[in-house]
């Protein structure tokens, strides 16, 4: 079943066309890399394809409604979620409240102006839950600004899945994080999904070897286009893309 | 506040306990206050509640959601214009003035914040600044409706379970209006603090920390902040109801921008990290005001000074300072 | 017909002091990004510190051409004192919070309105009788224009094409856009950030202190006109948009024209219309006329 699906998006800043007819449908059980140069277009159509900015040209759907004009609000409600490249916390919220405000809209419970919150068990339990699953167990009450640049990421991340999305994407989770630490990232974001039932990963990314080693299926996106999109063993075979966008053979 | 505050078990433990006793001790000095201290430092007192009960609301705006108000003084002179239109219409009975104080409260700040928190930061406070001096011209301009500046009088409300029709003023404002009030006060400070320890109070604070990180995990930005805005203008006519009774007059300068500056400063001399923040800061003010007007007239420039040392060197109140956590973290 | 001149001549004036006022707020914040509300009391103690100096100039017997000059170095002279120091002060919250900063402005207000009283007492001042020593024109129609303040006007004018020459032009100017633009930046280029600050902010103190000092012939120096000048000033800057000079001169014009027009038209509404045009615009186009996007 289709998901996300992106018909003939372009978008331009002025006369500069940053996404120049991408189309793309994601479907259930699929986790998709976006590779490609830097400059390729590839934020642009993560922030186009999470509703962050509309399309010039073209539309964007979501379980089949237009995302366009939707905003961040909206689209979480619909059960998109995403992680930012950029660290991206409350800072002075500690582990557990961060994630607990992702639990309370996925509980539906925001409106609630007088209950107390302490008490109120459905909520941390899944705090726990989602904490425990990415090793946050032990740090639950420090505040999101005195974490390592990994954690506060992967914390990101972890407030991101905590909202029970149908559909993650995730901007460069592993980048600024040393590399034994972005395998035991990866491993977790997989165990995760498995875990909250996550139907589909969306990952941009630049460490190949992740790229290859976790996704099913990958699209390379070059000067605004969609250069390959296809399985891991098919996008190798194709040596234009190879060097292009993964710059060896 | 550093890791290592965090992880200093023991002394933590210590201040905190400390520091649950100040609001303690705090509440139980004002409860007693009118048997150790004469009739002019209890109303004083009285005041200070009133305007206690003001901050409240005003650190909800602050202090959580991160929303700075310069005209929030607007929502001291609804409460005191409506006591002051009941008690002449002789509905004198406390309640009816308090419930409609803050239905006129509710009914004002609605269309005001939508929109008003559209924006943030400096644009917030220069709009909410725009709309208490638009309530202030026009209550000094149009003085057969509102007394212009001369204001207009309030008589001296009844609450429903006492009879005072036997006493004179001070007697009630340093007796049983007195205890109302901090009953009042008291009542508030807990529904407040039920507010602020719910989800929706964690999702204000979300807003405060990144706005748009918020939006991503499903916190509604714009209710969010629309609800603090109004709950906060509610306990400011409430305050402004009981801030105006001792004396017996609302007049426009209730929302002028000073006043609002006064609030904001008060605030800040308290603490807006702390749940008694609010009651330290207005009584501290309230009293200093009052001791330094008798001593010098140039007590602007005193609480200038004051202002800019809190400022530079306090800015997150007295209260920090004797509590480094801030309360509200679970 | 009489006053539409008068609408047209008192509302240029009032828009010309408040458009050097205002060119002082904006270059502050363009650069330091710090909204001076103590912008008032500077013009308010302008004004008070260039009686003061009127009056020792006419105990001199300083010529009736000699004081325009005069009031302008008042205020400049006024202003290269209480700049260095005020912005001291403010050096220390730089890096906070903006709601700070602003508070610390405030509590300058509160400050200088007791050193006004402290200084000057608390009742109006005035000038001797200056105003009409400049005479007056007499237009076509039998009608009469004050001089001084067609006088205002052209030095407002001439301050203005001075600092704009000096932000366009000179090498210093060119290093006071770059800091707006890019503060750190500019550090890692050598260049001496707090000294553009300190220069910066005594700038736009003396815009204000000016302003007030060539006001006091025409109008009294009292406690109010700090304050009043501040919901102008805020005006002004709001329409004309945060940051941008010639929006300055765009919400000085409108606010001075609709203030004039309100006191001979409607004076009940004179104060209420200029929030109700702040309102207005603050939610139909908030970035203001011609600042840029928020």
């Amino acid at each position: 079943m289709t998901l996300l699906q992106a018909i003939d998006v372009k978008r331009f800043y002025g006369v500069f066309c940053a996404l120049d007819g991408v189309s793309l449908s994601i479907g259930e059980g699929e986790h998709v890399s976006i590779i490609g140069p830097n400059g390729a277009g590839k934020t642009t159509l993560v922030n186009v394809l999470t509703g962050l900015i509309p399309p010039s040209t073209g539309s964007v759907s979501f379980k089949g409604h237009d995302v366009g004009r939707m905003g961040p609000l909206r689209l979480s409600r619909l059960g998109m979620a995403r992680s930012f490249q950029l660290v991206n916390i409350f800072p002075l919220l500690n582990v557990r409240e961060t994630i607990a405000v992702a639990a309370i809209s996925n509980l539906g419970q925001g409106g609630r102006i007088f209950a107390s919150l302490r008490a109120n068990k459905s909520v941390w339990e899944n705090v726990e839950r989602v904490a425990h699953l990415f090793g946050f167990t032990a740090k639950l009450e420090q505040p999101a600004k005195s974490l390592s640049q990994g954690d506060k990421k992967l914390l990101d991340v972890a407030s991101a899945f905590a909202l029970k999305p149908e559909i993650i994407l995730l901007d460069e989770p592993t980048s600024g994080v040393s590399t034994a630490e972005k395998a035991k990232i990866m491993q977790v974001l997989v165990e995760a999904a498995k875990h909250t039932g996550i139907k589909a990963i969306i990952q941009v990314e630049h460490d190949m070897d992740i790229v290859f080693g976790y996704s099913s299926r990958i699209i390379a996106v070059h000067n605004g286009r969609i250069l390959a999109d296809g399985t891991p063993e098919a996008i190798r075979a194709q040596a234009d893309v190879m060097t292009t966008v993964v710059g060896r053979l | 506040m550093s890791l290592a505050e965090t992880t200093a078990a023991p002394a933590t433990r210590n201040m905190a306990k400390f520091a649950y006793a100040v609001p303690v001790i705090g509440f139980a000095l004002i409860a007693v206050f009118p048997y150790i201290a004469g009739p002019h430092y209890t109303i004083l007192m009285f005041s200070a509640m009133g305007f206690a009960i003001a901050l409240f609301g005003l650190n909800l705006l602050f202090g959580f959601t991160g929303l700075l108000p310069f005209g929030h003084a607007m929502f001291l002179a609804i409460g005191a214009y409506t006591a002051a239109y009941l008690t002449a219409a002789k509905y004198m009975s406390l309640e009816l003035i308090l419930l409609t104080a803050a239905a006129a409260a509710i009914v004002i700040a609605i269309p005001v914040g939508l929109l008003c928190i559209r924006y943030i930061k400096i644009y917030f406070g220069m709009l909410t600044l725009a709309f208490s001096m638009l309530l202030y011209s026009f209550l000094f301009k149009f003085y057969k409706i509102t007394g212009g500046d001369e204001g207009l009088r309030i008589k001296m409300p009844t609450p429903s379970l006492f009879d005072l029709s036997k006493h004179d003023t001070i007697t009630i404002l340093t007796g049983p209006l007195y205890y109302y009030v901090f009953g009042l006060m008291l009542v508030l400070a807990l529904i407040m603090w039920r507010i602020v320890d719910s989800p929706f109070g964690l999702g204000l604070r979300a807003i405060r920390e990144n706005e748009q990180k918020a939006k991503y995990l499903g916190v509604n930005v714009q209710r969010y902040r629309l609800v603090a805005f109004v709950v906060a203008g509610v306990y400011g006519a409430l305050g402004g109801v009981i801030v105006a009774i001792p004396v017996g007059l609302a007049d426009p300068s209730l929302a002028y921008w000073v006043q609002s500056g006064n609030l904001v400063f008060m605030l800040l001399l308290g603490g807006y990290t702390n749940f008694f923040g609010p009651v330290l800061g207005a009584v501290l003010f309230i009293f200093f005001q009052d001791q330094l007007m008798s001593y010098t007239e140039y007590w602007r420039l005193t609480f200038g000074v004051l202002l800019a040392v809190i400022v530079i060197f306090f800015p997150n109140g007295l209260m920090a300072v004797i509590d480094r956590r801030r309360w509200w973290s679970t | 017909m009489l006053s539409s001149v008068n609408i047209l001549v008192g509302g240029a004036f009032h828009a010309a002091v408040l458009f050097l006022v205002a060119c002082g707020l904006q270059i502050v914040f363009g650069v330091q990004k710090i909204v001076n509300l103590a912008c008032g009391s500077f013009y308010a103690i302008g004004a008070y510190f260039g009686i003061t100096a009127l009056a020792l100039a006419f105990q001199m017997h300083v010529p009736v051409f000699g004081y325009i000059p005069v009031l302008v170095g008042s205020g400049l002279l006024l202003a290269a004192f209480l700049g260095p120091v005020v912005e001291r002060v403010l050096r220390f919250i730089y890096h906070r919070d903006e709601h700070f900063q602003l508070l610390l402005t405030f509590a300058f207000v509160l400050m200088f309105e007791d050193i006004i009283r402290i200084i000057w007492g608390a009742s109006p001042r005035q000038t001797e009788n200056i105003y009409q020593v400049f005479g007056e024109f007499h237009l076509a129609s039998g009608m009469t224009i004050p001089a001084y303040n067609l006088i205002v006007i052209a030095v407002a004018i001439a301050l203005s094409l001075v600092l704009g020459w000096f932000l366009q032009r000179t090498r210093f100017g060119k290093i006071v856009r770059a800091t707006a633009e890019n503060a750190a930046m500019c550090e890692a280029l050598c260049i001496d950030v707090s000294r553009v600050y300190m220069v910066v902010f005594t700038l736009g103190v003396a815009l204000g202190t000016t302003g007030g000092a060539l006001v006091v012939p025409a109008t009294a120096a009292s406690l109010d006109m700090g304050v009043e000048l501040i919901v102008d000033a805020f005006a002004v800057v709001v329409i004309g948009g945060l940051g941008s000079m010639p929006g300055a001169l765009v919400g000085a014009l409108i606010v001075g024209f609709v203030r004039a027009a309100a006191i001979s038209i409607y004076p009940e509404f004179e104060v209420l219309a200029i929030y109700v045009l702040v309102i207005a615009v603050l939610i139909l186009r908030p970035r203001g006329l011609l600042g840029k996007a928020i």
